[in-house]
């Protein structure tokens, strides 16, 4: 595999996390609940991944309470989104290249 | 036996074909989880219509101007159903999520409820002033498809959805066409065209899901959006 993917998106696991947030409009959501059904991941093991991803500046975490409840709410950041479509790109070129 | 079964959430590095297909089943997931289905939308709406226009149609005396009472009480089920329908799923679907889209998501819906209950109201006004029973049946309707045709199109530029211009154009024309033919034509084109296109609508939508899900490509988020 090339060296020049992005290695904090290049882990399977990251990476759906990654291509779910980029799926939604700029400026939506998704609450951590509905995220975590949507990529059937148990909540520690994507806790741990969006813990990564907030670090390198991919994804916006953002803790608010609805009535009592808290409630975390995840987006992906314009770096996070740049980072996916650059990731993309890379791939895309690659099977390109591989199929020439 | 020996090797671990690879999981889904694994770090194991893929070969490029894999690593897309991943982004795309995840994406794929991402819009089926949290929009509403337009092809159930359609099917629900088309069959209302379809249903309920039939039976007001079939429901007008030889020579009347009006469908009989059970008529117009099973025409009131058929859309209250489709109503609560897209409620429940819109309302489902779109749960958990938090933004630019769920705001103008609630936005859309009020404006159909805001429309509607003016609609009813206008429609009260002109019995009480004593218009003729044919010509409040007429403006009910055609009140009524003049908020659903343009609703439609502003939904269109909202969520940038082309094949909806289509729909909310065809309901404009169905609905001024059938206000001109007059009772109990008027029930008969709404059912037919109007219920018609929904399910034409819903058919196109579904084959449009086909072609993405065939074509295999990473659909761009900013246009594909339903």
């Amino acid at each position: 595999m090339p060296e020049d993917l992005d290695p904090v998106i290049h882990a399977t696991a990251r990476l759906r996390v990654v291509a779910t947030l980029a799926a939604l409009g700029e400026g939506d959501e998704l609450s951590f609940p509905k995220l975590q059904k949507l990529l059937e991941m148990t909540a520690g093991n994507l806790s741990t991944h969006l813990r990564k991803l907030e670090d390198a500046g991919y994804v916006r975490v953002t803790k608010t309470h609805v009535g009592r409840t808290p409630a975390t709410y995840l987006a992906l950041t314009p770096r996070g989104r740049a980072a996916f479509d650059e990731y993309t790109a890379a791939l895309t070129a690659l099977l390109k290249g591989a199929g020439s | 036996m020996t090797s671990p079964a690879p999981r889904p959430d694994d770090e194991r590095p893929l070969d490029p074909a894999d690593t897309l297909r991943v982004i795309q089943e995840a994406q794929r997931r991402a819009r089926a989880g949290s929009e509403p289905d337009a092809r159930l939308l359609y099917a629900t709406w088309g069959a209302a219509w379809l249903g309920g226009y039939l039976t007001l149609w079939a429901g007008t005396p030889t020579g009347g101007d009006l469908p009989a009472g059970w008529a117009f009480a099973v025409f009131t089920v058929a859309m209250a159903t489709a109503v609560v329908v897209t409620v429940v799923h819109s309302v489902r679907r779109t749960a958990g999520t938090r933004g630019v889209s769920a705001r103008v998501g609630t936005l859309y819906g009020w404006s159909w409820f805001l429309g509607f209950l003016a609609q009813f109201l206008i429609v009260a006004g002109l019995a009480r002033a004593g218009a003729p029973p044919e010509a409040v049946a007429l403006a009910a309707n055609a009140i009524a498809c003049l908020i659903v045709g343009l609703l439609y199109l502003a939904g269109a530029m909202l969520f940038d959805d082309r094949p909806l211009v289509l729909l909310g154009g065809w309901i404009l024309l169905v609905a001024a066409a059938a206000t001109m033919i007059g009772v109990p034509g008027t029930y008969l084109l709404m059912a037919l065209a109007g219920g018609g296109g929904f399910l034409v609508m819903g058919a196109v939508e579904h084959a449009r899901a086909v072609r993405a899900r065939r074509a295999g490509q990473v659909p761009d988020p900013r246009t594909s959006r339903a």
